[in-house]
C-alpha cells in the first residue's frame, strides 16, 4: 500500500484557482451535478435513456435524442433542454424541492452560452457503470491525510498546543480571538461530565480549587481518564454510532436480544484499557476471521475478538420473529448493517446507493454491492440463520455432559406427567358423562372414543350437543382444578431440574459458515427479488487509485477458514492511509468536547454534508491520532490541555453568531442518560455495579417505562418487583430496548436507533419541564438527596444549603443564594407543618409516620436545583 | 383556551406576572421553535434526528370529524340483549342450538339456547330496535348509527382488543388515537392530544397496551387521567406539591435561573428553557382546568347522572372528556374496568348493573355534544371487543347462566362526527352468532373513522426504518360509504 492513496491534490488546487477566477464553467465541474442529481436517472443511468437523451456527457447533449439536439453550444436560445428546464416539464413531477433551481439553470445557460467547455477530453467509452469524474475525486474528503504544518499565529504566547494555532490563525483572520480561560469550577464541571457524564464529588471540587498549580489540570485529567466510569460515558457515544440495542426491533414484537450486553461491555473495557482505535475497528469488522473455528472453549482474547464482531450484529434483525416478507426482513439486516458501517467509520452515506447511483457522491449502485459482498458469507441470504441460530455458546465439554444428565432426568418427570395427565383427563371425563341421561353415555363415550377423522356425523352431533364431554389437555383446569395443580407442580419440578443445569452463556457474533461463499447480486432498484449481475467484494471505486488496489479484498483467502473479505477491508480501512476513518473519528471526539464537530454532518463526509470548518486542523488531528497509536486518551489530553477548550463561554460576536470557529466555549444541555445518571449520583444512591445482564424495563401503570421488572396478568401490570438498589444502575447498564425508551430519557431526547443515531438532538420543551417539576422519577430523587444533606450535615441548615450547592453545582452557594435558601425553606417548611406529609405506605406498614417537614422542604430545594440550567447545562 | 382564561390563570403564578414576556408570545416561541425543527433537512438524506410535534396539520381530504371519544366496554357487552334483537331465538329458548358455535370455555359449555330476557322496542323516528336495558341510549336513537355487523374473528379479549384499537391482533402497534395524533396533531397545544381516561377500579384487559403508540413517537402515546391525584402523572404535580408549595419551587427556581442567566446573556437556549417552565406551569393549570367538573352547571351534571350514585362516577368522566374535547383535544378514550362486560355468568343480575352505569353518562355525551353544536365534528363511539354467544355458559341454574365470547357477529355504535344519524346497519344470523350482511371488519372501521377525519387510509403512513407502516396494514380494508351521513 502506497503512504498517498490518491495523489490528486495537485488537480485541486488548481480546479480551485480556475474557480475563483469565475471564469470558465465546465461540465465536470458546474453542469454534471446538477444532472447527475436531477436527470440521469431517466437519461444515462443503467441503460436508461429516456427519449433516447443520454446527459452524462457533453457530447451526448449536443449530439441530443428524439427531439434533437439538447444543447447548441454558444447559443442558449436554441438549446431545447433550458426550455425544458424553464418550462418545470423537467424533471417531471410536482416536488418542488426536486426541480432545478434558477440559480442552476442561470448556470447551465452560461455553460452553453460560453461554449460548452469540458475540463478535458471526454472519455471514449462509457459503460452503465456511473463514471468518477477527477472533480468527484478531488473532494476534500478523499484526500489523503497529511499532516500541514502549524501555522503562524499573532498572539503566540495563548498556544498551549498546535491545536490553539489552528483554532487561532482562523479567529485571527477575522480579526478576533480566544475568549479568557474559563474559572476553575466551570473547567471542573466541564472536564467530568466531558469524561464521566457526572457531576464532580465536593470533596474532589475542594481538591481542585485549593490546588491552583498549572499541573493541576494536566493530572485531572489522567485522574479521570484512570477511573472506570470514563469508559461507561465514552462507550455510550460508540454504541450511539453502532446503533446498540438490547432488542432485535423490526416486528411488532421487538424481541428482547439477550446476549447484546456483551458486546456493550466489551466496548467499556475496551475504552477503558485505551485499546488502540484501529485494534479497536479491527476486532468489531473481523475478529471472529483472527480466531480459528470451532469456536468453542475459547482463551479471554479470542473471545473478546468474537464479542468485537457484536458490531455488525447491531442493526435490528427482525428474522427470529413473525415478519410478512421474511426475505425482504433478511435484506432488511444487510442493508441496516451497511448503513451502520458506513456512517460510523466512513462518514458516507453509502446506503444511498442501495438502489440507484448515489445522486451527490461518487458511488455507484455496483459499488454498494461490492461494499455489500465484504459482508454478505457473514450473513448469506440463502442459507440465513436466525439470531437465535447466530449465538456462540460458551458451554464447555464438561457442561455440556452435565446438562444432558438433567436433561435425562427432567424428561423422566414429564413422562410421569404426561401419564398423570391421562388419568385425569378420563377421571374427569367419567365424571361428565354421569351428569348425562344414563340412556345415552355409553354411545357419547364412543363417540368421544372414536378418533375425530372417523367419527359418522351422528357422533360429530352429539358431541356438539353435549360439549362439556370436549376434555382435553388444554380445558382440564376448566374442570378440575386441584389435578391442575398437580400437573403445574410436576411440570415445575422439570423445570426447577432444569434450572440446575450449568447457565450456559452464549456470544451474539458475526461468523462465517466455513466453506459457504454466497454470490452476492446486483439488485435492481434496490430490490431484493431482482437480482442482476454477480459482483465480486471490493471497496469503493473513489477510494481505488492504483491499479493493484482494485483486487485488495480477496473473494476466499485460502489460508484461513474464512473468506477472509472483512479481515481485508478492516486492515485497508486502518493501515493508516486511509482518508476518511480517522478523520471521521476524531471530528467525532471533537465534536463531543466542543459541542460541534469540524465538521458540522458527522456521518456525511460526502458532497451534501457540511465542508470542514479548519481543514488543516483536521487533518493534523487525524495525523496526530494515528501517530500517537490511535490512543483515544492520548487525543482527550491534546484537546482538553488546549487553550481552545479551556475557554469561557463564547460571547455573542455577530462575526461568528454560530460560534463556528471556536472563539469560546458552547452551552450544552446535558444529555438524557447524564441527566439520570447525575441525579442517582448526587443523591447518593448511585448504584456503581458495572457489567453484566441490562436491567429490565417495564411500563408502569400508566405505560410510561420505568426500571422494573415485568410482571403481567393479561396484560395488566400486577404487583410491582422489588428491584434491591439495580434501579440505581448507570444508564448504560439499563435495558435499551427499541419498543421501550424510559420516560425520563425519552424526555430528555434519547435516540432511536434506527438503526443508530450519529448526532443527538438536544430540544427544549415544556414535557422536560413538566417531568422536572412533578415526576416520581424526580421528586423520588429530590427527596433523597434531601436526606443524604440532612445524614451528612444535620440540622445546620446553611450547611445543608452549602452541601446541596456543592452536589449539584461543585460551588459554594453566594451569601445572597444562602440567604434567599434559608427564607424560601423556612416558608416551605411552615407549610408542611401545617399539612403533614405521610411517608410513603409500605406492606408492612399502613399507618405511616408523618414524614419530617424540614425534610420534605429540603426535597423541594432539591428540585428546583435538578430543575434549573445551571444544573441542566454545562458551559 | 380563551386568552382571558390564560390570563386568569396566570394572575395567580406570581413569578409569570413579573415576567415582561406575555403568554402568547410564550407560547408562540415555543410554536416556532417547533416549526424551525420540522422544517429542516427536507432534501438531505434522513439523517438528522427527527422531531415531531402536535401541532394541527390538515389531512388529505377535508374532514368531518375533527375529534373522537371512544367509550371502551371492555369485556363484550351481550349484542344480542342490548342492540340485535332475535325474536325468532325464543322458540328456542333453552332448546339445542341447531348451528354450529365455537365455544371458549369448554367445561362449562353447553347447546341450549339462552333467549333474551329483556324486551326491545322500536326507537325514535328511524325506529332503530333497542333493549330496555339501555332507555337513555335509546332516547339518542336518532343520533346514533348502530353497526350490528361487527367482526373481529379471534375469540380472545386481548387480540379483539388489540384488532380494533391497533388494526391487528399482535401487539407493539400504535392505538387509532396514535395515528389520528400523529397525522392531525391537535387542536390544543397546553393539553396532551390524546388522553386515557381509566377506571379508578382497574384497568381494562391489555393495560397500558390500549393507548400505546406502539412504534410511533412517544409523543402519540395516550396520557391517562387517573382516578386519584395526581390525575395526570407528570403534568400534575403529587397533592402534597401542589398549590402554593409548587408556586414557591417555581419561584425560587425562577430566582436560580434568572441569576444563571444574568451571567450568560444572549444565550437562547437558557432562555427558551425559562420560558418552558411558564409554559409547563400553564399547561399544567389548563388540565387542572379542564378536569374540574365543578365548573359545569347542576343541570349538566344531571345530565350526565353525576347525582346519582350508580352513575356519579362514569358520568363525571364523560363530562371531562367532554370538556378536553371542547379545549381542542384529539382524541378520548374512556374505560370501563377490567371485564366489565365478559358477562360468563350471572349475566341475568349483572347485565342490567352494567348497563345502568353507562346507559344514561353515554346518551347525556351524545345529547350534550349536539346540543353544544360539537357532534357534527365529534364521534362517539360505544363498544368493545366483541359480543356473545346465544347459548348458555355455565348451565347450573337460572341465577347463573353466562354466555361466552363471540366476535364473530355483534354490535357497537357510533354517533356524530359524519357517521349518519338513526341508522342500524348490517345484521347477524338469526342467533346472533355471526355477521352474515354488510360485515364491517375492524379494519373497515378503521377505514371509515380515518375517512372521516380527512385521511386516507392507504395514504396516512408512518416510514419506520425503510417500511412505510399503515393502520390498516394491507387488511382488504374498505371505507363503508353506507355509514356516513350524505
Amino acid at each position: 500500500m502506497t503512504m498517498l492513496r490518491c495523489l490528486l491534490s495537485l488537480p485541486v488546487v488548481l480546479l480551485a484557482a480556475e474557480h475563483l477566477l469565475g471564469e470558465v464553467l465546465t461540465y465536470e465541474r458546474d453542469i454534471r451535478p446538477i444532472f447527475k442529481e436531477h436527470c440521469f436517472q431517466c437519461h444515462g443511468e443503467a441503460g436508461v435513456r429516456k427519449g433516447n437523451l443520454d446527459v452524462r456527457l457533453k457530447r451526448f447533449l449536443v449530439q441530443g435524442g428524439e427531439s434533437g439536439a439538447a444543447i447548441v453550444p454558444g447559443k442558449p436560445d436554441e438549446s431545447y433542454l433550458l426550455d425544458r428546464l424553464r418550462s418545470g416539464e423537467m424533471p417531471p413531477g410536482d416536488d418542488a424541492s426536486k426541480k432545478v433551481s434558477d440559480e442552476e439553470v442561470a448556470r447551465i445557460e452560461r455553460w452553453i452560452r460560453s461554449g460548452s467547455p469540458t475540463a478535458r477530453d471526454e472519455p471514449e467509452l462509457l459503460t452503465d457503470e456511473l463514471l468518477i469524474t477527477a472533480e468527484e475525486r478531488a473532494f476534500w474528503s478523499f484526500q489523503p491525510i497529511e499532516r500541514p504544518p502549524v501555522p503562524e499565529v499573532q498572539h503566540a504566547e495563548m498556544v498551549r498546543n498546535p491545536i490553539d494555532a489552528f483554532v487561532l490563525r482562523r479567529l485571527e483572520e477575522q480579526g478576533m480571538g480566544f475568549s479568557p480561560p474559563a474559572d476553575s469550577v466551570t473547567l471542573l464541571r466541564r472536564a467530568y461530565f466531558d469524561l464521566h457524564g457526572l457531576p464532580p464529588t465536593p470533596e474532589a471540587a475542594d481538591q481542585f480549587e485549593r490546588d491552583t498549580s498549572s499541573s493541576e489540570w494536566p493530572a485531572l485529567i489522567d485522574s479521570l481518564l484512570d477511573s472506570p466510569r470514563y469508559g461507561e460515558r465514552w462507550a455510550r457515544h460508540w454504541l450511539d454510532v453502532a446503533g446498540y440495542s438490547d432488542s432485535e426491533g423490526y416486528t411488532e414484537d421487538d424481541v428482547e436480544r439477550t446476549w447484546a450486553w456483551k458486546y456493550r461491555d466489551w466496548v467499556i473495557r475496551a475504552i477503558n484499557s485505551d485499546m488502540p482505535f484501529d485494534q479497536f475497528v479491527r476486532w468489531q469488522l473481523a475478529g471472529d476471521e483472527m480466531v480459528t473455528p470451532p469456536y468453542a472453549e475459547l482463551p479471554s482474547q479470542d473471545l473478546d475478538k468474537l464479542i468485537a464482531t457484536g458490531f455488525l450484529r447491531m442493526g435490528p434483525d427482525g428474522t427470529g420473529g413473525k415478519t410478512v416478507d421474511a426475505n425482504l426482513a433478511k435484506n432488511e439486516v444487510i442493508a441496516e448493517t451497511i448503513k451502520i458501517v458506513s456512517t460510523s467509520l466512513l462518514g458516507l452515506t453509502v446506503g444511498c446507493a442501495q438502489c440507484h447511483d448515489h445522486r451527490y457522491d461518487p458511488i455507484p449502485q455496483t459499488d454498494y454491492y461490492r461494499f455489500r459482498a465484504v459482508f454478505e458469507p457473514g450473513y448469506n441470504p440463502r442459507a440465513w440463520r436466525n439470531p437465535k441460530s447466530r449465538l456462540v455458546s460458551l458451554y464447555t465439554s464438561a457442561d455440556r455432559e452435565a446438562a444432558a444428565a438433567i436433561e435425562q432426568k427432567a424428561k423422566a418427570v414429564e413422562a410421569e406427567r404426561t401419564k398423570k395427565q391421562q388419568e385425569f383427563i378420563d377421571r374427569t371425563l367419567e365424571k361428565e358423562l354421569a351428569k348425562l341421561p344414563e340412556e345415552i353415555r355409553e354411545t357419547v363415550r364412543g363417540a368421544r372414543d372414536t378418533p375425530q377423522k372417523e367419527r359418522t356425523p351422528e357422533q360429530t352431533a352429539l358431541l356438539k350437543k353435549y360439549p362439556s364431554t370436549n376434555v382435553s389437555a388444554g380445558s382440564l383446569y376448566l374442570y378440575d382444578r386441584k389435578a391442575a395443580d398437580e400437573l403445574k407442580k410436576m411440570a415445575d419440578q422439570a423445570a426447577k431440574l432444569r434450572g440446575e443445569k450449568p447457565a450456559e452463556e452464549f456470544v451474539r457474533a458475526m461468523t462465517e459458515v466455513s466453506g459457504k461463499v454466497p454470490e452476492t447480486y446486483l439488485f435492481y432498484r434496490g430490490d431484493h427479488e431482482q437480482p442482476k449481475q454477480a459482483v465480486e467484494p471490493g471497496d469503493l471505486s473513489v477510494l481505488i487509485c492504483a491499479e493493484e488496489d482494485k483486487d485488495c479484498i480477496p473473494v476466499n483467502n485460502d489460508t484461513i477458514p474464512t473468506t477472509g473479505r472483512r479481515l481485508a477491508f478492516a486492515g485497508r480501512l486502518t493501515d493508516g492511509s486511509h482518508p476518511l476513518l480517522a478523520r471521521v473519528f476524531v471530528n467525532r471526539v471533537w465534536m463531543h468536547h466542543f459541542g460541534r464537530g469540524l465538521v458540522n454532518t458527522p456521518s456525511d463526509f460526502g458532497y451534501l454534508g457540511d465542508r470542514p470548518t479548519h481543514p488543516e486542523l483536521l487533518n493534523w488531528l487525524a495525523a496526530e491520532f494515528m501517530a500517537s497509536g490511535w490512543s483515544l486518551k492520548e487525543l482527550h489530553r491534546l484537546i482538553m490541555t488546549s487553550t481552545a477548550y479551556q475557554q469561557s463561554l463564547c460571547a455573542s460576536d455577530e462575526r461568528d453568531p454560530d460560534n463556528t470557529l471556536f472563539g469560546g466555549t458552547r452551552m450544552r444541555r446535558l444529555e438524557a442518560e447524564v441527566v439520570r445518571d447525575s441525579l442517582l449520583a448526587i443523591s447518593g444512591k448511585l448504584n456503581e455495579k458495572r457489567f453484566g445482564p441490562p436491567v429490565p424495563v417495564m411500563a408502569d401503570r400508566v405505560g410510561q417505562f420505568v426500571v422494573g421488572q415485568e410482571n403481567l396478568n393479561a396484560g395488566r401490570p400486577g404487583a410491582v418487583i422489588p428491584m434491591k438498589g439495580e434501579e440505581f444502575r448507570r444508564t448504560i447498564y439499563i435495558q435499551a430496548r427499541r419498543s421501550r425508551p424510559l420516560t425520563i430519557l425519552d424526555t430528555f431526547d434519547l435516540p432511536r436507533m434506527e438503526p443508530n443515531c450519529e448526532k443527538r438532538n438536544s430540544s427544549t420543551v415544556p414535557t422536560q419541564s413538566l417531568l422536572m417539576m412533578n415526576s416520581e422519577q424526580v421528586t423520588q430523587m429530590a427527596d433523597l438527596t434531601a436526606q443524604r444533606v440532612m445524614a451528612e450535615v444535620g440540622d445546620d441548615v446553611p450547611a445543608q444549603i452549602s452541601l446541596a450547592w456543592r452536589l449539584a453545582y461543585s460551588r459554594q452557594p453566594s451569601a445572597e443564594e444562602s440567604q434567599q435558601a434559608k427564607q424560601f425553606l423556612r416558608q416551605q417548611t411552615e407549610h408542611f407543618e401545617k399539612h403533614p406529609v405521610k411517608q410513603a405506605a409500605t406492606n408492612t406498614k399502613t399507618d405511616a409516620d408523618d414524614r419530617n417537614p424540614a425534610e420534605v422542604a429540603f426535597g423541594t430545594l432539591c428540585q428546583a436545583i435538578f430543575s434549573s440550567n445551571e444544573f441542566l447545562y454545562v458551559d | 383556551m380563551s386568552t382571558e382564561q390564560i390570563r386568569a390563570i396566570s394572575s395567580r403564578r406570581h413569578f409569570l406576572a413579573s415576567s415582561a414576556l406575555s403568554v402568547s408570545s410564550v407560547a408562540l416561541a415555543w410554536l416556532q421553535q417547533q416549526e424551525t425543527a420540522q422544517a429542516e433537512g427536507s432534501k438531505k438524506p434522513n439523517l438528522e434526528p427527527q422531531s415531531f410535534d402536535q401541532l394541527p396539520r390538515s389531512g388529505h381530504h377535508e374532514p368531518r370529524a375533527k375529534a373522537m371519544i371512544s367509550l371502551w366496554m371492555q369485556g363484550g357487552p351481550s349484542h344480542i340483549d342490548l342492540f340485535d334483537p332475535k325474536p325468532e331465538m325464543q322458540k328456542y329458548d333453552g332448546k339445542t342450538f341447531p348451528g354450529e358455535i365455537k365455544y371458549d370455555n369448554a367445561a362449562q359449555a353447553s347447546s341450549r339456547v339462552l333467549a333474551s330476557p329483556w324486551k326491545f322496542r322500536r326507537h325514535g323516528e328511524c325506529g332503530t330496535e333497542l333493549s330496555e336495558l339501555v332507555p337513555n341510549i335509546a332516547g339518542v336513537a336518532a343520533d346514533i348509527c348502530l353497526i350490528r355487523s361487527m367482526h373481529t374473528g379471534v375469540n380472545n379479549h386481548g387480540q379483539s382488543i388489540r384488532a380494533l384499537n391497533s388494526g391487528r391482533i399482535v401487539g407493539g402497534r400504535p392505538t387509532v388515537g396514535s395515528w389520528l395524533t400523529y397525522a392531525l396533531g391537535s387542536e390544543a397545544q397546553d393539553l396532551p392530544a390524546y388522553m386515557a381516561l381509566i377506571d379508578p377500579g382497574q384497568l381494562p384487559v391489555m393495560g397500558v397496551e390500549n393507548w400505546s403508540n406502539g412504534w410511533l413517537p412517544a409523543l402519540y402515546q395516550g396520557t391517562v387521567i387517573r382516578a386519584q391525584e395526581p390525575r395526570i402523572l407528570n403534568l400534575q404535580p403529587p397533592p402534597y406539591l401542589a398549590g402554593d408549595v409548587q408556586d414557591r419551587t417555581l419561584a425560587f427556581l425562577s430566582k436560580l435561573n434568572q441569576r444563571h442567566y444574568a451571567q450568560r446573556p444572549g444565550q437562547l437556549d437558557l432562555e427558551a428553557r425559562i420560558k418552558s417552565y411558564e409554559l409547563a406551569a400553564l399547561m399544567q393549570d389548563a388540565a387542572a382546568e379542564a378536569m374540574d367538573v365543578s365548573r359545569e352547571s347542576k343541570a349538566v351534571q344531571r345530565l350526565y347522572g353525576m347525582d346519582e350514585p350508580a352513575t356519579k362516577e362514569y358520568g363525571t368522566r364523560c363530562l371531562i372528556a367532554r370538556r378536553l374535547v371542547e379545549r381542542g383535544v384529539r382524541f378520548v378514550q374512556v374505560f370501563t374496568q377490567n371485564q366489565f362486560w365478559d358477562h360468563h355468568g350471572s349475566i341475568i343480575t349483572s347485565l342490567p348493573k352494567a348497563c345502568q352505569k353507562v346507559d344514561k353518562p353515554s346518551a347525556a355525551l351524545v345529547a350534550d355534544l349536539k346540543q353544544r353544536g360539537l357532534l357534527d365534528s365529534t364521534v362517539v363511539h360505544w363498544g368493545g371487543e366483541m359480543g356473545r354467544l346465544p347459548v348458555i355458559q355455565n348451565d347450573a341454574g337460572r341465577a347463573k347462566v353466562g354466555r361466552d365470547h363471540n366476535t364473530y357477529g355483534f354490535s357497537m355504535w357510533v354517533a356524530g362526527g359524519g357517521f349518519r344519524r338513526g341508522l342500524a346497519y348490517g345484521s347477524t344470523d338469526e342467533f346472533g352468532h355471526r355477521a352474515v350482511e354488510n360485515i364491517v371488519n375492524h379494519y373497515d372501521y378503521h377505514a371509515t373513522l380515518l375517512h372521516l377525519f380527512g385521511l386516507d387510509y392507504e395514504r396516512l403512513a408512518y416510514l419506520r426504518g425503510v417500511r412505510e407502516e399503515t393502520l390498516i396494514d394491507g387488511q382488504p380494508a374498505r371505507v363503508v360509504n353506507d355509514l356516513l351521513d350524505a
